[in-house]
């Protein structure tokens, strides 16, 4: 017999059925090209998710890697039922070519929701959604969810070209949405920070997510804000901070953000998702992903 | 049946089962041991303390690569006293032994940081990180210099009577040198190997990826250096060896035992699944049931050139 080398692969261990929820796919639509929304029947997870959270997804996956983290796009309490936004191909391509290639009926299993997500201030009546890019998939919800709550809600959106717009019919009819693209192919010509000055003054609260340089600008937009209407900022304020005034004013925060979950283990034991926090590191699977502006530290800070 | 990870220390470290969380795949302990119910690994070696604080390397601090997971966390730590002052009424409340590695820049902060912890009733033993590398600080780990290896190794030697593993690197030119050195000065047990140097580029390749360019690599594509490591050392020194790198599957624990470990270290794939070092060792105990094993030192080292022909049980594998 010819000798080969062991491969080390000597699966007797049965699958670990004690993590994460067991979950069917129910809808594939490549919504734009190489771009899928995969909904998923996910009872557990969308009781309990709250926009601007993500999954971990326990299987498929290869053996001995980190599990690819994926933001929840959008969830429907009431059916049981949760959506994925995924990009196949580039960035995330990991993630996607496990999921992507499923058919409606196969079976996966996601952990989660994982992090902290977005939190809507009781007394907002008027929210702004902005995102670009791959930003869609953390903030998207945020659309739904304002809506069914019965609030007024804008989403702004910037691509590249006319071709990678999300199309109007995956959002709620109430909500409204402004494209811009960098070739002016569709909608405003330019970036979709242009856009946010318009809503500024209306919007109660805004949620964002995408490239760095589109959050530091609307960092930079909700500090002048913050300045001119008087806010003080989070960290400045004098006196005890205790967990319940930080998340009081993480609520009331005029911007959150999201921050992509790249890599690490969501337990918060990693220290492999570590953001520049304004108090030090901080954890984007714990502390975040979303983000009252000032808990963050941005290259203006520095 | 169980092992026994520092025989010179009549029984301080005995464990269950061979497959244990290496450092950096669980935290403290305790945010896995929170999780994972009666599935427990042997033992949990903490992520590594320092004697002051240290924030971490700037982000971004780690990339998922088709075949293992590049990191550079930079010991990020609250300092030993903030830890100890946290953790130790949960350690003492676990029933898996809890090893907490130490990592430091001096001789000084090495002897301090085991003296502080010989004072701690609950830890099961110390892990001296030889293979830390905070590059803000210090140039290379002091695992590099075998003088220096050594010289580290009798300072916690000299500071406590815990059983305590050295940690290898194995980006040296000769690992059993270091190996022999510190088991020479003291070492109850070696564990190897420590993540690789390695870099990745950002997507528009204009830039390295991580914050600090460089991190280490670790998974399923450092599992050939680990063993390499564990091959070598194991045949040079007499005290019990840790493989660690690249393990997810009970083959793999099988091939470091093969390859002269006694007990093997998991992090990475712990870090997706924190039930499987746990799972893995309760496999492994069925296996060896399976085989008629009754003794886990049997297993240790069948694939070593002086034990090979000795005649071996294991042939239908």
């Amino acid at each position: 017999m010819p000798l080969r080398p062991t491969t080390g692969r000597l699966a007797t261990s049965a699958p670990n059925r004690s993590r994460g929820e067991e979950v069917s796919l129910l809808e594939r639509r490549e919504v734009l090209p190489g771009r899928y929304l995969l909904t998923w029947a996910a009872p557990d997870i969308a009781r309990r998710v709250q926009p601007g959270q993500f999954i971990h997804v326990v299987a498929p996956r290869r053996p001995g890697l980190l599990l690819p983290a994926i933001p929840v796009a959008g969830f429907d309490r009431a059916a049981g039922r949760v959506s994925l936004l995924l990009a196949d191909g580039a960035d995330g391509a990991a993630a996607a070519a496990g999921l992507t290639a499923l058919r409606a009926g196969d079976e996966a299993a996601f952990e989660g929701p994982l992090g902290r997500g977005f939190e809507v201030d009781a007394r907002s009546r008027f929210l702004l959604v902005v995102a670009d890019g791959e930003g869609i998939a953390h903030v998207r919800a945020c659309v739904d969810e304002a809506v069914a709550s019965g609030r007024q809600v804008t989403l702004l959106l910037g691509v590249a070209k006319v071709s990678q717009v999300l199309p109007s019919s995956l959002l709620p009819d109430e909500a409204e949405y402004v494209v811009a693209t960098t070739d002016g192919s569709l909608g405003h010509h330019g970036s979709v920070i242009d856009l946010v000055a318009r809503y500024e003054a209306w919007a109660d609260q805004c949620f964002a997510a995408g490239s760095e340089a589109l959050l530091a600008r609307l960092a930079g937009l909700a500090r002048g804000r913050d300045a001119r209407m008087g806010v003080a900022r989070l960290r400045r304020k004098r006196g005890r901070r205790t967990e319940a005034t930080k998340a009081a004013a993480r609520r009331r925060a005029w911007l959150q953000v999201a921050l992509p979950h790249d890599a690490g283990c969501a337990l918060g034991v990693c220290l492999g998702c570590v953001t520049d926090g304004a108090d030090g590191p901080a954890r984007v699977c714990r502390e975040g992903p979303a983000f009252a502006v000032d808990e963050l530290r941005w290259a203006a800070d520095r | 049946m169980s092992i026994d990870l520092a025989p010179g220390r009549s029984g301080a470290l005995r464990v269950r089962h061979p497959v244990l969380v290496a450092a950096g795949g669980a935290g403290y302990g305790n945010e896995l041991l929170e999780i994972v119910g009666d599935q427990t690994p042997a033992a949990i070696v903490t992520r590594s303390v320092t004697r002051d604080a240290r924030p971490g390397n700037r982000p971004p601090r780690m990339a998922a690569l088709p075949d293992g997971l590049l990191s550079s966390i930079g010991l990020q730590n609250p300092g030993l006293d903030a830890v100890l002052r946290r953790q130790s009424v949960r350690w003492a409340a676990s029933t898996v032994p809890i090893v907490v590695s130490i990592c430091g820049d001096t001789v000084e902060d090495i002897a301090a940081l085991a003296r502080a912890l010989e004072m701690q009733p609950d830890i099961a033993g110390i892990e001296l990180n030889l293979a830390g590398r905070d590059r803000g600080r210090t140039a290379a780990p002091m695992g590099h210099d075998v003088a220096t290896a050594e010289v580290a190794t009798v300072a916690a030697r000299a500071a406590t009577e815990l059983p305590l593993i050295v940690k290898l690197p194995a980006d040296v030119p000769d690992a059993r040198a270091v190996a022999r050195a510190v088991a020479a000065a003291g070492a109850d047990a070696i564990s190897a190997i420590a993540p690789l140097p390695a870099l990745a580029l950002a997507h528009d390749r204009r830039r390295a990826y991580l914050g600090t360019a460089y991190g280490g690599l670790s998974g399923p594509a450092v599992k050939p250096v680990g063993l390499r490591v564990v091959y070598e050392i194991s045949q040079v020194v007499h005290v019990p060896v840790i493989g660690i790198g690249g393990i997810s599957a009970l083959g793999d624990v099988l091939d470091y035992l093969d390859a002269g470990a006694t007990a093997v270290g998991m992090a990475t794939a712990a870090l997706a699944d924190p039930f499987l070092p746990g799972r893995l060792g309760d496999d492994l105990l069925d296996w060896c049931a399976g085989h008629g094993i009754d003794d886990l030192r049997e297993l240790s080292g069948s694939a070593l050139p002086a034990r090979r022909d000795r005649g071996r049980r294991r042939r239908d594998r």
